[in-house]
C-alpha cells in the first residue's frame, strides 16, 4: 500500500471517527509540522501554536480533502497559511528563541531520546539555531520561498502555485534569498 | 569586481531547469569568472548549512485527542473494534513467543497428533526422571510395607506372649484350686474315717463291757449254785 493510499484509508478512518486512525495520522505529519513552524517561527512555543493550528485545521476541514493531491501538499498548504496568519499577528517573531536557547529553555524542550548523548544534541540545537538565525534575517515570503524549496522539496511551479506568484517570481525570490543569507553567513564568519 | 550575468546563470543554476547546453555555457563562463565561481561557491555553502538542519523531537502534546473525542462523537462500536483489530498482531506475536519459549511440537504418532512441549531430549530426560522417581517411590513403599509386617509381626508376638502368660496364669490358678479341693477331700475324709474308727472303737468298748457284763453275770449265777 503506498502512502498516498495509507494516508486516504487513514483520513477515511478518523472521518468515521476512529481515533486511533487520527492519532497514527497526526503522528506521521507532526514532526515534519513542527520543525517547519520552527525554522519559520523562530521559536518551539511558536513552532508548537503553529502545529496545533495546523492540525485544528486539518480536523476542521478533513471532509473537504477530496485526495485529488497527495495529503502532504495539502496539509504544508495548511500550515503554509497558517504560517502566513501567525507571523502576521506576531510582528515581534524571533529573537525569543535564540534568547532562550542560549538561557537553556523555554519550557518547551524537546524530550530527548535514550540514544542521543547530550553533546550531540546539543549539537544540533546549536545548528538548528543558527540556521533559523539565518532564516529569521529573511523577508517572511522569501523565508516561505527557502522553506518551501529546500526544505519541503517542492517545485518552483509548486511553491508558484502555492504563493499565487510566476515560477520565475518564485526563481528570483529564492535567488535572492540565497544571496542573502550568503551575506548573512559572511558577516557572521567574519565578525568574532 | 562584478560580473552582470550572474544573476541570470546562477537563478537559473539554483532552479535546476538549465538544458544541457546552458548547462555548458554556465561552466565555460565559471572557468572564467573568478567573481560568479565564488558567488556559486558562497550559494552551495549556505544551501549546505541550510540542508544540515536535524529534525528536533516533538515535545509532548495531545495531538488533538481531546478535541476529536469531544467533537466527533462516535459510537462505542465504532471506536473498540479497530482497538481489537490493533491488538491482534500484538496477541499473535506474544502467541508465538510462548510457542517458541515452550519449544512446542507437534508430533504424528501411532496414536494420533499430540502436542508436546520441549526438546526431545527433555522429554528423555523428563522420562528418565519419572522412571527414577517410580522405582524411588517404589522401593520407599516396599520399605515401608516391610517395616509394616515387621511391626506387625511383633505386635502378633506380644500379643501371643501376652495371651500365652494370662492362659498359663489362669491354669497354675485352676491347678492350685484342684489341689485345694483335693486337699480339702482329703482332710475331710481323714474327719470321717477318724470318726469311723472311734465309733468302731467305742463299739468295740460297749461289746468289751457287755462281755464283761456278761462274765460277770456268769460268774455271778455260778456263785449263787
Amino acid at each position: 500500500m503506498s502512502s498516498k493510499d495509507d494516508d486516504e484509508a487513514l483520513i477515511a478512518a478518523a472521518l468515521n471517527g476512529s481515533t486511533f486512525a487520527w492519532e497514527k495520522l497526526v503522528r506521521r505529519y507532526e514532526s515534519r509540522i513542527y520543525n517547519h513552524g520552527l525554522r519559520l517561527m523562530g521559536n518551539p512555543t511558536d513552532a508548537m501554536d503553529l502545529m496545533q493550528e495546523v492540525f485544528l485545521g486539518v480536523y476542521r476541514n478533513l471532509h473537504r480533502f477530496r485526495g485529488d493531491a497527495k495529503f502532504s501538499s495539502w496539509i504544508f498548504r495548511i500550515a503554509h497559511n497558517k504560517a502566513v496568519d501567525l507571523s502576521r499577528r506576531k510582528r515581534l517573531l524571533a529573537t525569543q528563541y535564540r534568547n532562550d536557547a542560549a538561557a537553556g529553555s523555554d519550557g518547551l524542550e524537546p524530550i530527548a531520546s535514550a540514544h542521543d548523548e547530550p553533546d550531540q544534541q546539543l549539537g544540533i540545537k546549536q545548528r538548528n539555531t543558527r540556521i533559523s538565525a539565518l532564516l529569521e534575517s529573511l523577508p517572511l515570503q522569501q523565508r516561505l520561498i527557502v522553506e518551501l524549496k529546500i526544505f519541503q522539496s517542492l517545485t518552483f511551479d509548486e511553491i508558484a502555485q502555492m504563493q499565487e506568484i510566476s515560477s520565475n517570481t518564485a526563481k528570483t525570490r529564492f535567488y535572492g534569498a540565497l544571496k542573502k543569507l550568503k551575506m548573512k553567513t559572511e558577516e557572521t564568519d567574519v565578525l568574532p | 569586481m562584478s560580473c552582470p550575468k550572474t544573476e541570470h546563470l546562477l537563478s537559473r543554476y539554483l532552479a535546476g531547469d538549465m538544458t544541457p547546453l546552458a548547462r555548458e555555457e554556465l561552466f565555460r563562463h565559471l572557468a572564467d569568472c573568478e567573481y560568479c565561481g565564488a558567488e556559486m561557491r558562497g550559494l552551495d555553502s549556505v544551501q549546505r548549512q541550510l540542508g544540515s538542519w536535524n529534525d528536533e523531537r516533538v515535545p509532548h502534546w495531545d495531538r488533538g485527542l481531546e478535541l476529536f473525542r469531544r467533537e466527533h462523537r462516535v459510537p462505542k462500536d465504532h471506536g473498540k473494534l479497530p482497538n481489537l483489530w490493533q491488538w491482534l498482531p500484538t496477541a499473535t506475536s506474544i502467541a508465538m513467543l510462548c510457542l517458541l519459549l515452550l519449544n512446542t511440537s507437534l508430533v504424528n504418532s501411532d496414536q494420533g497428533l499430540s502436542v508436546t512441549f520441549g526438546s526431545r531430549l527433555a522429554a528423555t530426560e523428563i522420562e528418565a526422571e519419572l522412571a527414577g522417581f517410580a522405582d524411588a517411590q517404589r522401593a520407599e513403599m516396599q520399605a515401608l510395607i516391610a517395616r509394616f509386617e515387621q511391626r506387625q509381626d511383633n505386635n502378633n508376638v506380644q500379643l501371643l506372649q501376652a495371651v500365652m502368660e494370662q492362659t498359663q496364669q489362669t491354669t497354675a490358678e485352676n491347678l492350685e484350686q484342684i489341689y485345694t479341693y483335693f486337699e480339702q477331700q482329703r482332710l475331710q475324709d481323714l474327719q470321717a474315717m477318724r470318726a469311723s474308727y472311734e465309733q468302731l472303737v467305742d463299739s468295740d468298748y460297749e461289746t468289751i463291757r457287755s462281755i464283761e457284763q456278761l462274765a460277770q453275770y456268769v460268774s455271778y449265777q455260778g456263785d449263787l449254785r
